[in-house]
Formats: C-alpha cells, structure tokens, sequence
C-alpha cells in the first residue's frame, strides 16, 4: 500500500519557511561567523579566529577598542536613563486616565498616542527647532543660549526628551488596559480598610499588573540597546563623541564611504547582541522570581 | 464627606498632570506646524515667534515646485509604494502560514513553529551586516524590495495570528472538509474573515513600521531618488545652518507625517485594541 503523501501543509507554511531561512537565519549565523573574519562586504572573509575580540576588548591603542567602550558606554548610559522612564511616566499616565473621575479620556491618551506614530527623523527636525539657540522654543522661553545637542548634560536630555515623547504611547495603552482589568472590588475593601490613593497604588495595582510590567521593562530594554536615529538626528553623536551609541560605530564602520570594515563591526554587533541576550535573560528571572 | 473631597483632590491631580503632559507632547508638532507656514523673510527678520505674523503657504508652493535638492514628494511617493506593499504581502503571508500552523496536520508542526519563534528571539543587530550583503546579491540595494521583503519573515505576527485562530471552533472546518472544501476554500472562506480584526491590527502596525523604520533604509539607499522619506530628511538636517530654509524643513516634516496621522485618525479604535492582544499576554 502506497502511503498518500500529503504535500498541501508545504504550500502554507513553505513560502514563509524561505523567508525566514534567508532574511533571519542565515544573516545571524553569517553575523557570527563574520565576527570570527577580516571583511570588506565585497571579497569573501579571512578567518582570523579571536583576534576582533581582542582587538576590540583589549587593545588600548586601537581605535577600534575606544569606539567600542565608549559606545558600549553611552548605550548603557541611554538604556540605564531611559528605560525607567519609558515604564514610569506612561505608569503614571495610565494611572491618572483610569482615575474614575477623569473624562476625555480618550483626547488625552490620543494626543500622547500620536508622536508615536511619527518617524523619528520628522520628529528630530521638529525637536531640533524646539532647541535651536535662536529660534527655539526653549532657549527664548528660558531667556537662555545654550547650544543644547553641543554641550553635556543638554545632549543627552535632548536625546531623552524626543525619545520619551515618541516611546511612551505603547506602554501607556498596555498598562492602561491592565489597570482596568484590576477588580473594583480590591479597592473598596482597601478604601473600607482606611488605605490612601498611594498606599492602594502600591499594595494593589502595582502587583496586579507584575506581568506586563515585566513585559514592558523586557521589550523597552532590548528596544533601547539598538538606540541608533536619537543621536544620530539629534546631536550626530557629540559633543566630542559624548553621545555616539555603539550602534552608530557598527554602521559606520560597516557602511560608511571608505573600505568597509565588517568584521571588527560583526564583533560588535554580537557582543552587544551577547549583551542584550544576558540582560532579558536576568531581567526575566529577577522580576518572575521578585514576583511570586 | 472626608471621602469624596480625598477623591476630588486625587482628581484634580490627575487632571493637572494630564493637561500638563498633553500641553508638552502637543506644542512642538503646532510650533512646527505653525513655523511651515511663516515666509523666508519673516524667519530671517523677526527671529522666534510661537505664530506666524503673516500666514503664508510659500513653503509648501517651493516644497512642490522645486524638487531639485530635496524631492520630498518623491520620498513620500516611494514611502507609500513600500509601506503599501509591504503591508499588504504581511497580511497574506501571515495568515496563509499561520493558518499551516495552527491548522493542518504534519509532523513536528508545533516544534517547527517554536523552534523558529526562539530564534526570532535572538538579537537583530547581529544579522544587519550580512542582510545588507544578501541585499545586494539579489540585486536589491536602492530598490524598493529591500525594504518591502525581509520583514515578511518575522514571526510575531504570526504568532498574534496563530493566536487569534485557535478562538475559531473547528467544527467550522471539520463540516466544511466532510463537504468536500480543500485547504484553501476553507482558508479563504472560513477562517480569513474570521480573522480579519487581528488581520486588520497587524496591517496597521506593519504599515506604520515600515513607514517609519529608519536604520535599515539609512543603510540600503545611497540613491537621492529611490529612497524613503524617514531617510530623506536625514539629509535635510544640515539645513539648519540656513535660517531661510526653517519654513520649508518644517513643512517636509509635516508632509511626512500626515500619512500615518491619517491612518490613525480613521482607524483609531484599531490602534488602541491592541491592547487587548497586548494585554493577552499576561495570561
């Protein structure tokens, strides 16, 4: 007896199966395999086994080495500025829409929706406006003439201020539904108990929305590692290289004008990629276990 | 009487707080909106102003008109071939593969698709380098297809989809099938318009993710003509350094961001229902 194959399964799942084996699985088993090589993009790699890692880790006298630290440094120091904020402030947001007294509240959460919806390149000729030293609001609001994508600390909280105002929207609407679906019977009882507006935040809504505020804090930060369009629009990485995120180090290095230099960029691109990994990984354990 | 004043106080709170933070996120896109239409001469000469004195449309008459420099119609057009495109094969790939997963027998069907949902997972900077040279073997560095294609091969819709479809019973299949319909007529009969709020969701998300995306074209479009507008007016930050051009930098931002504030203004509720796959997940 002849088994009937059935080929049909193949025609549905097949055509996306390509798709993933050529535009995500081979690309990140080359990306790692590139790392290991000397690379121009154009000719085939030369294997060089450690030697991007080494160069990049400990060669004090390389560029490469430099580049690495400090974007590995200002990506650290976006992520580690940024990401409390992107939870807290649409926290707080949400918050105050689900007060039962507050109306409109469907005006309030579009207009903080929307700037979401903008690419980031309009918003950042837009934002650049808001802080141009002659004709920006802030600076003639102020009565000051910083220079503000020129000088630290206003670099950075040129960068914060557009990523806040485009980032919040998602975790905003996430944490407003999870509120909603708290059960009105939890905070009565506490009202009956005596327990304040503060005290009912944090010993019911807090825990009642753990899982997707560990959600949200994983997906923000693995987002917020690939920083790239902020200080490249916003201040093109300076002052002095104050604010150049290692994203733009990879691209520049892979992509710009000169010979292109992908292999110390693939080096780069996986221990960031490493680093990303790690820090999910522990963020996961340490809210799932905090939690339960 | 201690209650209700505790609870109006907590209110006005709230009130304040959200006036004050609709009042910051909403006055850069009126000061830049307002600034499009102040004229050349009155930037140069009256310096900063909230409005303009004289409303005029001459940045947008020159936007339109002199396209040498900066084609910013141009980019807009190519924006919307790719972001149509793209979002339209979305919808079909998703659906049709998420239909195989959750759907049809075969073996190591649910080990397959987990399988490739964890590697997903795995870091995207890490396969940047090598798309891009996979790009240009096909052929695709500054056309269209390299911004249209490689996001076909996500998983996460999928995932939302496949999802979606095990809320469908499968009596409705099962009496279909016995009545002789094949794979595909009970795809495109019975389950696409059952899944067409989710298929809807993801549409919109895959068009403004591909109208906004930025470091990939940044990376695959050398070409002034053929590139996107997100990548387009990154070369229209150096205008900054020449006051005379502030009407027309803000009207460019404006026309690029009209299209998905459209779409936003005619499928809100879509884009604020998410949150119940969103919230899905807390599961």
């Amino acid at each position: 007896m002849k088994k009937k194959m059935n080929l049909s399964p193949i025609f549905f799942v097949g055509p996306h199966i390509i798709l993933f084996i050529v535009f995500i699985l081979l690309p990140s088993l080359y990306g790692i395999y590139a790392s290991f090589t000397q690379w121009n993009l154009v000719g085939d790699p030369v294997w060089v086994g450690l030697d991007n890692y080494k160069t990049i880790l400990f060669d004090q006298d390389s560029t490469f080495h430099y580049q690495f630290i400090n974007g590995m440094k200002n990506t650290f120091i976006f992520v580690g500025i940024s990401v409390p904020l992107m939870i807290i402030i649409p926290l707080l947001i949400a918050v105050a829409l689900e007060h039962k007294g507050v109306k409109m509240k469907s005006f309030f959460q579009s207009i903080i929706y929307v700037p979401g919806l903008i690419s980031i390149s309009a918003a950042a000729l837009i934002w650049s406006l808001i802080f141009n030293k002659q004709l920006g609001v802030v600076n003639n609001l102020f009565g000051s003439d910083t220079v503000w994508s020129a000088t630290q600390p206003f670099a950075w909280i040129v960068i914060f201020v557009i990523t806040i105002w485009a980032g919040v929207g998602g975790n905003m609407i996430i944490y407003r539904a999870s509120i909603n679906g708290v059960p009105k019977d939890l905070y009565e009882s506490a009202q009956i108990d005596g327990a304040g507006p503060i005290r009912q935040f944090f010993s019911i809504t807090l825990p009642s929305i753990r899982f997707p505020l560990i959600y949200t804090l994983v997906m923000t930060t693995a987002g917020a590692f690939n920083v790239f369009a902020q200080p490249l629009m916003m201040t093109a990485g300076g002052p002095r290289q104050g604010t150049t995120v290692l994203m733009m180090y990879i691209r520049d290095l892979a992509f710009s004008s000169g010979e292109s230099i992908a292999g110390i960029a693939s080096a780069m691109a996986v221990l960031l990629g490493v680093v990303i990994l790690i820090i999910s990984a522990l963020q996961y354990y340490l809210m799932n276990r905090n939690a339960s | 009487m201690k209650m209700t004043k505790k609870i109006s106080i907590s209110k006005y709170l709230s009130y304040l707080f959200l006036i004050v933070v609709s009042a910051i996120w909403v006055i850069p896109l009126i000061f830049g909106l307002a600034t499009s239409f102040r004229s050349q001469t009155e930037v140069v000469t009256a310096g900063f102003r909230l409005l303009p004195i004289n409303w005029v449309v001459e940045n947008y008459v020159t936007i339109f008109s002199d396209t040498s420099s900066a084609p910013i119609l141009r980019w807009i057009g190519n924006s919307l071939f790719i972001a149509i495109s793209h979002t339209i094969l979305v919808v079909i790939v998703i659906s049709i593969t998420a239909y195989g997963y959750s759907r049809m027998k075969f073996k190591g069907r649910d080990v397959m698709f987990f399988t490739l949902l964890a590697i997903s997972f795995f870091p995207s900077v890490v396969n940047l380098i090598p798309s891009y040279k996979i790009i240009d073997m096909l052929g695709w560095v500054n056309t269209p297809w390299a911004m249209i294609v490689p996001g076909l091969a996500g998983m996460g819709n999928i995932f939302l989809v496949r999802q979606f479809m095990k809320n469908i019973p499968r009596e409705l299949d099962e009496s279909a099938r016995v009545d002789g319909a094949s794979d595909f007529q009970i795809y495109s009969r019975i389950i696409l318009p059952a899944i067409k709020p989710i298929l809807i969701v993801c549409g919109l998300f895959s068009f403004v993710g591909s109208w906004n995306d930025f470091l990939w074209p940044v990376i695959v479009y050398t070409d002034v003509e053929k590139m996107p507008v997100t990548a387009g007016l990154l070369l229209l930050q150096d205008i900054y350094g020449n006051y005379r051009m502030i009407g027309q930098l803000m009207g460019s931002a404006i026309l690029a961001i009209i299209p998905t504030m459209l779409l936003f203004v005619f499928a809100q509720k879509y884009f604020v229902q998410s949150l119940d796959l969103n919230s899905g997940i807390k599961g």
